[in-house]
């Protein structure tokens, strides 16, 4: 028999028993679909990712004291478990900076503390995190864009910069330009609103020691520069360690500092997504197993009921491989269609999520569904119809058709 | 050599069923010589082996023991895939419960044989068309066979037999499911088939009503043969 003859019965054979097959084809459907979602995802998070890293320039690096000895050399970069690691003894002075003062290769020194305070705006208040920088070089350091107002100034006083996501809906009412907030009792002005969507207060670092009751002055949480040459990063950030580890009076084994580029943390951050997206995938992939058990059940049972036309075929002419071809066919249209429908599905999906997640990060970043990623999900479940379809066509296939004509 | 007007040769053929442990032959040493534009009719009780003869005829089974030539061809030595497309061509099968493809109209069921055969479709869609109008059926190509009444899907299991112009018409109980005036209509038409056509019939069959339209008796008891009438 011809293929396209094959073709036109095994479609034939799906139109006829159209509860089975769309209950199969709903497995697929969810297969593929998780797949395509995940992976449109995940592509998106990567890319949103990549283009963080490039905002953020090479040439940042963050001081912090405490370090990590987990042995596992990416959580040494994690400020915040190093954080953890400190003890009461381990602080950030003065003293640093003078040492840091003493490296030619960087160009501008900014200190930071962090804490968490109460904010109040008419009569409503909640708990944010603010950050005092120096403001003198915050705004050379910073990364961050202003979307209104203006950066910090070296003669501000009790002003502040606030994330956007602060700023539009936080509190019932939006906070713009020159309103004034009050944080920790302390009555503050609103000079700039950040391009971001975080809810992060900045004010000049003199400030924040004052609002922050538990900060000793000239005690810093973090030291952040900027290095004259980025192609010099590396050979810096051991230079740094070298004259710190010197006027610490500390060795390799006894360190209390860490030194972190941020473009290791985001690239650390992006490991562990794809590693993330990969895991789900995995799971979508289950799903998709899930569907070829399906299919394997459904062509079973198909054979079965189909045993005495099999016999009848066979006994007007059918070749053992012109059963076999229509039942494979049959399979693989099934996976065809759960396919097309799964991958329509899924493109939905991925462009649905990111929105009713909430998740605006990821929603700015979007979501790729990539061409080669379609065609992939649709060959991939066309041929794992058909591998679900071998074993019951081959067994439809080499039925005698005496014993198949007898089958009621 | 065989003589040349013998279509089909039966030499000590036995076709033994294994029933647990112990063997039930089915067919005991069968001899006959069926010739080339004949009418034969098997007949016989129930259990007497016609069933298992008409299958062995049909190539839809091989024998046990002994040979069986159709047009000088040994079956048993032919594979599975040849067996296929021999019985294709030389073959049209009649069945009592007309077993067409019920997903299939009965025009999609009498092309079905052209289409195993690889042929040309728009040769394959004439010959049906002239096939299911020689059967009196051009009217209801396109219905299913639930919506055929008996006689009908019967009439369609003809015309499937036919399209591919084999030179034997194997027909099983070919009227056990109609009335006994569509039964007679069936019959007529065999018979036509054969004296215009010039086909070779075997029809299988308990009713001896029947065997009358056959040039040929067979009968069968037990597996074996006690009587070949001849007119």
């Amino acid at each position: 028999m011809k293929l396209s003859k094959c073709l036109k019965h095994a479609l034939n054979m799906m139109i006829h028993s159209k509860l089975r097959s769309w209950l199969t084809i709903i497995g697929i459907v969810i297969g593929v679909s998780s797949v395509i979602a995940i992976v449109s995802i995940g592509e998106g998070m990567e890319q949103s990712l990549n283009a963080q890293i490039d905002d953020l320039g090479g040439d940042i690096l963050t001081i912090t004291p405490g370090f990590s000895r987990s042995g596992d050399k990416h959580f040494r970069y994690l400020p915040t478990l190093s954080t953890q690691a400190t003890d009461d003894e381990t602080v950030l002075d003065r003293s640093d900076i003078q040492a840091l003062k003493g490296i030619p290769d960087i160009d501008l020194i900014d200190t930071q503390i962090r804490g968490n305070v109460d904010v109040s705006y008419r009569g409503e208040t909640g708990s944010l995190s603010l950050t005092g920088v120096d403001q003198k070089v915050w705004s050379k350091i910073t990364t961050e864009d202003i979307r209104d107002g203006r950066m910090l100034d070296s003669a501000d006083q009790n002003v502040i910069l606030i994330g956007a996501s602060l700023a539009d809906n936080y509190f019932d009412q939006t906070l713009g330009i020159n309103k004034v907030i009050n944080i920790e009792g302390s009555s503050f002005r609103i000079v700039g609103i950040m391009d971001d969507q975080s809810t992060n207060v900045i004010m000049p670092i003199q400030m924040a020691y004052q609002v922050l009751d538990d900060k000793e002055k000239d005690i810093y949480d973090s030291i952040v520069v900027k290095i004259r040459d980025e192609e010099n990063l590396d050979v810096v950030v051991e230079k740094i360690e070298y004259k710190l580890m010197i006027t610490r009076h500390v060795t390799e084994s006894d360190r209390d500092f860490t030194v972190t580029s941020n473009v290791q943390i985001m690239e650390m951050r992006s490991e562990m997504m794809s590693s993330v997206s990969l895991f789900l995938t995995a799971i979508a992939a289950v799903s998709l197993l899930v569907g070829v058990v399906g299919i394997t059940n459904t062509m079973f049972t198909s054979v079965l009921e189909k045993t005495k036309e099999i016999g009848i075929m066979k006994a007007i002419g059918a070749r053992n491989r012109d059963i076999l071809t229509i039942f494979l066919f049959n399979a693989g249209l099934i996976g065809l269609v759960g396919g097309i429908i799964g991958v329509i599905l899924g493109i939905f999906i991925s462009e649905a999520l990111p929105y009713l997640m909430g998740d605006l990060t990821l929603a700015s970043g979007g979501t790729i569904v990539s061409l080669n990623v379609v065609i992939l999900a649709l060959s991939i479940s066309v041929l794992v119809g058909m591998f679900a379809g071998v074993i019951p066509a081959y067994q439809g296939s080499k039925l005698k058709p005496v014993d198949a004509l007898r089958y009621e | 050599m065989e003589p040349t007007d013998t279509l089909l040769n039966f030499e000590n053929v036995w076709k033994i069923y294994q029933m647990g442990e112990v063997e039930v032959p089915a067919l005991q040493g069968i001899d006959v010589k069926i010739k080339k534009g004949d009418f034969v009719a098997i007949i016989g009780a129930s259990g007497s082996g016609k069933s298992t003869m008409m299958n062995l005829i049909g190539c839809l089974d091989v024998p046990s023991k002994g040979r069986i030539f159709l047009k000088g061809q040994d079956i048993s030595q032919l594979s599975e895939s040849d067996l296929a497309t021999f019985r294709g061509k030389t073959i049209g099968f009649i069945f009592q419960q007309y077993n067409l493809i019920p997903t299939m109209s009965a025009f999609e069921n009498v092309m079905l044989p052209l289409e195993f055969q690889e042929e040309n479709d728009s040769i394959a869609s004439k010959r049906t068309r002239e096939i299911l109008e020689f059967i009196g059926l051009s009217d209801k190509m396109h219905y299913l066979p639930s919506q055929l009444s008996g006689g009908q899907q019967q009439r369609v299991s003809i015309a499937r037999c036919l399209v591919t112009d084999p030179e034997i018409i194997l027909a099983d109980e070919p009227t056990g499911a109609l009335d006994s005036v569509t039964g007679e209509n069936i019959l007529k038409m065999l018979e036509k088939l054969w004296r215009e056509k010039d086909k070779t019939i075997i029809m299988v069959t308990h009713d001896l009503n029947l065997a009358k339209y056959a040039n040929t008796t067979i009968e069968l008891k037990d597996g074996e043969i006690i009587r070949i009438q001849d007119g």
